[in-house]
């Protein structure tokens, strides 16, 4: 009995030392990342380095804004990946719910090729969309950022999923209660699934908040650049300035990293929806 | 308010090009202000009649008209109807003040504090006043039930619509909202057409009840009516608790020969003229234990109920209840004789099911007739 | 998600505010009244889902499909040339040719072949792939145990800080590693020489870069993997775990009995969506490594990128996708047929 006491005792601390371990490999980076970004440069490249906060963040900040105007691209990078949430989830939702609640031909074939969508990388839309965007002069725009990706398969397979879960009782009642089908499907249906719509928001929002590539190559004037764009062009100049690259990439994550912690119950959930399968 | 005409009414699902009809040539008419109930047992087309009087469902063909007017094509909005659905559907975004105004709200021209002046008095009346603010989840079962049918009356419809409305309370509930929900369309004086697959509840509330089996109507009337003369042997079976008693017997002259012995001796032969084979009907309540005779039984349980003891038997395989006076109580296993009137005999048709002949005893007026009102 | 402004709670008191309430119910009678005119839609679904799916057919269906028609060609240079016309009476519809093209067949498949760049970048996206996954699954498979043992505390506490990675935006995370990483002055070598070792070259050493972009990814998705890991454990209904313990099960015995073959499913989707996600790296080694020293970092996605929009190949990198997705399709299908087993 006693020993299997002791046994116990070396588990949970040696679980403990786990968990204290690999919390700190995930926190000390962005710890370090906040003190680059408040010290100056040259405290910064020093050896050994500095380990706690300085107070050059705003003088960084400064110099940075004056090299490249970061603010405007977070700027752009916020109004992209709102203005691509919000009309997504609509799009979405629309489609889920007459996926989920309306008969028409061809229902089931169709839905099953968007489906079938959900498992190609979109990398290999790039080249044929930055064609596209080309020959209709859409380069360096945020509509062409924005709308190719509207149409988003996981965003209508979830709100189809969801949606068959509101009873049609509801829908019923609406009716005899006199609302049109948009009525129905914007009063009822969408307040009814509000926590699927969070979670699906946070899908849509990391995903543009995390397109790199296309950005990359649809985006040509750094005055539209959105964050990661703007980020991979600030080293590769003659001289790097890492004071200034570290309170970037600070503004980019800081900010989503406190949205993370507030929003925590629909990240989780947002991750677990996103990775459902049927 | 309105009377309602069901003409010819047919609908036919067409699932993948495969039509099931699911009510047939429905021919019914509520009057106005009448309570009807439409009962039958589960996929038997009470619901879907109901939704296509609601305009849920497209009406295949046949004719629907509330007082003169044809509404068959009508939405279900233009419709003026009011259901309250089997599991309420309350909004659940939607306080209670605002999923009784919803209707309001979306299709009247009245003011907003008219509005609110109406769910107030609606909720009154319903006493649930202090509930206006709760969102549905935080009431109870019975609650929600009340919120349901508050949406309804506001809107002061022509026709009122319920699919079992009650099923999900419990029993003692049930009971209490059956009262109420009389109370309620009485005072209210609107055309309602209620669906429920319990006989009992039917039976209970109906003005006049309305029994389906297979998408076919078989038999409209006041409850007494439908228990004492049951068009045929369907009708005979569903209604009535316990269930009448019932078996298939040859006909030989005035005699009746069923199964273990069975033999009884018809004064007036003339009903099974011309048949061979015919079913047996005898209500539960009609079955007397008496000291000897040619009918015998093997008692298999006896329940006492209190005011009186359900005694089930069988005859060769085939299970029989009969209500007796509490102080009979025979043991399991014990052979009994039973005996009952003529007057108290169903006769069905072998093959159609028909009846040939029901109840000619006196009606106990104390039984069903007072409580259907 | 809120989205209506006219859903507002009618004020209790009839003469609170009646001007406003006014106001508002002039607006409700006028939208009724638009409603009561709009005409009845008969298939009122196909309103609905339209939107959707235009673009879906315009900006997925159709580039798919523009891909694998692509590959067969070799770029020349946008074109302003017509594709096809039609001509109807009063319309006329005029489609732009996207792209000058001289056909090549199978030539850019035949291309590959001896590639050597294409078979490195193969290599090296699987060397990343083949040690980088049993890791972070290991690790998160770890964690999510630990986290939902019943003696640990502030569990809130310690699931949110190893989670916090995924709310990190790809590249900024990334640039934060090259930092870290640095020769001269990052953390890492910092904490290196403070126990005696000597400073790595992690950019300048092929084998090191590779570890490199294997630690960055790890630290960023190991949390994520956790999220999805720790929700499977607990839908493993607790009374298998009792049962096990009245069997006198050990610790190893639970964990081998109960939870593996009751986690598989999860388990397995997890590492098919980690191999896939591995598969597509292309920010991580664009920023860190640039896909360096001598080409040991290059993923496909970051081949593919270079030819298609550095060398201006897009036939060639086309067919690169086409084989790309190809074997993406392989994995998934794989994940399909191991998840039907359930």
């Amino acid at each position: 009995m006693r020993e299997q006491r002791r046994k116990d005792a070396v588990w949970q601390f040696t679980t403990y030392v786990f968990i204290l371990v690999m919390t700190l490999v995930m926190l000390v980076p962005l710890y370090w990342m906040i003190v680059a970004a408040t010290l100056p440069q040259e405290q910064f490249i020093q050896f050994p380095p500095r380990l706690y906060p300085g107070t050059a963040f705003f003088e960084n900040f400064a110099a940075l804004q004056e090299r490249t105007d970061f603010v405007r691209s977070i700027w752009n990078s916020v109004f992209i990946a709102v203005v691509y949430t919000v009309l997504s989830i609509l799009l979405c939702s629309m489609a889920g719910f007459a996926f989920a609640k309306y008969e028409f031909r061809f229902k089931e074939p169709i839905f099953y090729l968007i489906l079938a969508t959900l498992v190609l990388p979109i990398q290999l839309l790039v080249i044929p969309l930055f064609l596209m965007m080309s020959q209709i002069d859409w380069t360096d725009t945020f509509r062409a950022i924005i709308i190719p990706w509207l149409a988003n398969p996981i965003g209508i397979f979830l709100m189809r999923q969801n949606m068959k879960s509101i009873p049609d009782a509801l829908l019923e009642s609406a009716r005899m209660d006199g609302a049109t089908e948009f009525q129905i499907f914007y009063r009822i249906a969408l307040p009814a699934m509000r926590s699927s719509i969070a979670a699906l928001a946070i899908i849509l929002f990391l995903f543009q908040w995390d397109l790199f590539l296309y950005p990359l190559v649809i985006l040509e004037t750094s005055a539209n650049y959105t964050i990661p764009v703007a980020l991979s062009g600030l080293e590769g100049t003659q001289r790097v300035y890492y004071d200034q690259i570290m309170v970037a990439t600070s503004l980019a994550i800081i900010p989503l990293a406190i949205l993370f912690l507030v929003l925590q119950k629909q990240f989780v959930s947002g991750i677990l929806a996103g990775s459902l399968k049927e | 308010m309105a009377r309602i005409t069901l003409t010819d009414l047919t609908k036919v699902y067409d699932p993948d090009g495969e039509a099931v009809v699911a009510v047939e040539d429905c021919n019914l008419t509520v009057d106005d202000g009448e309570f009807l109930v439409l009962v039958g047992p589960s996929g038997c087309g009470k619901s879907t009649t109901l939704r296509c009087i609601a305009g849920l469902e497209d009406i295949t063909e046949g004719r629907l008209e509330f007082g003169d007017t044809d509404v068959t094509t009508y939405s279900a909005s233009e419709r003026d109807v009011a259901m309250v659905f089997q599991n309420y559907a309350l909004y659940p975004h939607m306080t209670v003040r605002q999923n009784i105004g919803f209707g309001l709200k979306l299709s009247s021209k009245l003011s907003s504090s008219e509005i609110n002046d109406q769910v107030e008095s609606v909720a009154e009346m319903l006493g649930i006043s202090e509930l206006l603010g709760d969102k549905p989840k935080e009431l109870s079962g019975g609650q929600q039930q009340r919120v349901a049918l508050g949406r309804a009356i506001v809107r002061k419809p022509e026709v009122f619509l319920m699919d079992e409305p009650l099923s999900n309370l419990d029993a003692k509930l049930r009971s209490d909202m059956r009262t109420e929900l009389q109370e309620l369309q009485q005072n209210l004086d609107v055309t309602t057409v209620y669906v429920t697959h319990d006989q009992t509840e039917a039976m209970a509330m109906g003005d006049r009840i309305a029994v389906m089996d297979k998408g076919i109507l078989q038999q409209v009337g006041p409850p007494e009516e439908v228990y004492r003369q049951p068009v045929n042997e369907f009708v005979a079976d569903f209604i009535g608790s316990p269930s009448i008693n019932l078996l298939s017997a040859d006909v030989d002259g005035s005699t009746l020969l069923g199964p273990g012995g069975f033999k009884y001796d018809l004064g007036n032969a003339s009903p099974v003229e011309g048949h061979d084979r015919v079913r047996v009907g005898i209500r539960p309540e009609d079955i007397r234990l008496v000291d000897g005779g040619p009918n015998r039984a093997e008692v298999t349980v006896v329940e006492p109920m209190g005011n009186e003891n359900f005694c089930y038997m069988e005859l060769e395989h085939i299970e029989m209840t009969a209500r007796i006076s509490p102080t009979q109580r025979p043991t399991a296993g014990e052979e009994v004789a039973f005996a009952f009137d003529e007057a108290a005999l169903y006769l069905f048709d072998a093959e159609t099911g028909d009846a040939l002949k029901t109840k000619t005893d006196e009606s106990p007026d104390n039984i069903h007739t007072e409580v259907s009102t | 998600m809120s989205t209506q402004h006219s859903d507002e709670e009618t004020p209790v008191s009839s003469d609170g505010d009646p001007l406003r309430l006014r106001l508002w119910d002039r607006i409700r009678f006028a939208r009724q009244s638009y409603t009561e005119r709009m005409p009845q839609i008969e298939s009122i679904a196909y309103v609905f889902i339209s939107p959707f799916f235009l673009l879906f057919g315009l900006f997925l269906a159709f580039p798919i499909v523009y891909t694998v028609y692509l590959s067969f060609f070799e770029y020349q240079s946008v074109s302003s040339d017509s594709l096809f016309w039609i001509d109807i009476g009063p319309i006329f519809i005029d489609v732009p040719q996207i792209a000058e093209l001289q056909f090549v067949g199978f030539g850019n498949y035949a291309h590959m072949a001896g590639d050597s760049l294409f078979w490195q970048s193969m290599f090296n996206t699987t060397y990343i792939l083949l040690i980088q996954v049993p890791i972070m699954i290991g690790l998160a498979l770890a964690l999510a145990i630990a986290l939902n043992a019943s003696f640990v505390r502030f569990k809130g506490f310690f699931r949110t800080a190893i989670a916090i990675p995924v709310s990190a935006n790809i590249v900024a995370y990334s640039t934060v590693f090259l930092l870290l990483f640095n020769e001269q002055f990052g953390f890492i070598n910092y904490l290196l020489s403070s126990v005696g070792v000597e400073p790595i070259a992690w950019l300048r050493d092929e084998f090191w870069a590779r570890k490199t972009i294997i630690a960055a990814v790890t630290w960023r998705w190991t949390g994520y993997n956790m999220i999805i890991l720790l929700a499977g454990l607990q839908n493993i209904p607790q009374q298998l775990y009792e049962a096990a313990e009245i069997d006198g099960a050990s610790r190893w015995e639970k964990f081998r009995y109960v939870t593996l073959p009751q986690l598989k499913p999860v388990l397995l989707f997890v590492v098919v969506l980690s191999t896939i996600g591995t598969f597509k790296l292309f920010a991580e080694p664009y920023v860190i490594t640039d896909g360096g020293p001598t080409n040991a970092t290059i993923t496909i996605v970051q081949y593919i990128y270079r030819e298609a929009f550095q060398n201006w190949n897009l036939g060639y990198a086309s067919a690169l996708t086409v084989v790309f997705v190809a074997i993406v399709s392989v994995i998934s299908i794989i994940q399909i047929k191991i998840g039907g087993d359930d």
